[in-house]
């Protein structure tokens, strides 16, 4: 039998991800079709906030949603109200999406007759910031009564996204949430990000978030 | 948990060294993983059996060396480990620093022949 000997590899496990999401993304651009990466912490009002989002946006562009989540169907069920074109990517236990699983979700999905793409990631803020979807734009939400300090403990999350929108302002005065300390403390972390506060429930700042939007999904599919 | 469908990517890529480098056996994997990026050692130990049945990669050993999560301080120039020091600058107390070392999830080296 041969002796086994030592090969430098040297190699990015990320690096297949990485690549993969960069075709993905080419390859939705060439096609004019928006991909918009969700991410949040169970409960922030994801699914609520994509409503809004659909509702304001829906006789400007052909919106479809994918729902990732572990194991249901609620959520899809909702959104299909809307008059999205909606799908349920189950994922067992992984606890993110990765290029090839958002590839796959969009061929089920078809994206012939779209603009506008919406993933709707699982609901954690650890994993999903290292994994690149090939989305257009990442998006996060925070929501109020999750405090005020959370860019502190998930400083990769809030580092990587392009977009934050910071939900139930409503309920701001209840939970002590100091939003000049949060935009401070993001700003710290990500100086180019966007940052936009909003009540899903009211409607308070939703057409300042979707005409931003609006224009981005605009720019993406002229340029 | 998503260490599975990470450790199923290791094994494509060797997979794929291997017929590069037209390999028939290899005795054993080595990963670099940094210890503040998001996968855990002792996690990808236990799938890693999982992943690799039924492969070429049946047999194999998986060795894992961790890389410490190393910062230098931006006012004084300390290197010291973000986790044993609370991301506080032991030398001067600051908490103002660039990462040295500590995301890194590689694949470093495979033994075959």
């Amino acid at each position: 039998m041969d002796e086994f000997k030592v090969i430098e590899i040297k190699k990015s496990i990320f690096e297949g991800n990485d690549r993969k999401a960069e075709e993905l993304r080419e390859d939705l651009k060439k096609r004019g079709v928006f991909l918009m990466n969700l991410m949040s912490s169970p409960g922030s009002g994801k699914t609520t906030t994509v409503m809004r989002t659909i509702e304001a946006l829906k006789d400007d562009f052909r919106i479809g949603v994918m729902e990732a989540d572990i194991d249901s169907d609620v959520d899809a069920k909702t959104v299909s109200t809307s008059g999205a074109k909606v799908i349920q990517l189950h994922t067992g236990g992984m606890c993110h999406l990765d290029a090839t699983m958002t590839e796959q979700g969009l061929t089920s999905l078809g994206t012939e007759d779209l603009d506008f793409v919406v993933l709707e990631n699982i609901g954690n803020l650890i994993c999903t910031a290292d994994f690149d979807t090939g989305s257009a734009m990442n998006t996060m939400i925070l929501s109020v009564p999750e405090g005020d300090d959370k860019p502190l403990k998930y400083p990769n999350m809030f580092a990587m996204v392009d977009v934050l929108i910071i939900n139930k302002m409503d309920a701001a005065e209840f939970f002590d949430f100091d939003l000049e300390a949060v935009k401070e403390r993001v700003f710290k972390l990500n100086p180019d990000i966007k940052v936009f506060p909003v009540s899903a429930k009211t409607g308070e700042g939703i057409s300042e978030w979707t005409m931003y939007l609006k224009n981005e999904v605009k720019n993406w599919k002229e340029i | 948990m998503h260490e599975l469908g990470i450790v199923m990517n290791i094994a494509g890529t060797v997979l794929d060294v291997m017929k590069e480098q037209n390999l028939t056996t290899v005795q054993k994997i080595v990963l670099q993983v940094g210890e503040l990026s998001s996968v855990i050692p002792s996690y990808l130990h236990e799938c890693y059996p999982a992943a690799v049945d039924g492969t070429e990669l049946a047999d194999t050993v998986l060795e894992i060396e961790v890389i410490p999560g190393n910062a230098r301080c931006k006012e004084c120039g300390e290197v010291y480990n973000l986790l044993k020091q609370k991301r506080i600058c032991p030398s001067c107390g600051v908490d103002n620093w660039d990462l040295v070392s500590g995301k890194e999830f590689n694949l470093k080296e495979i033994a075959a022949c």
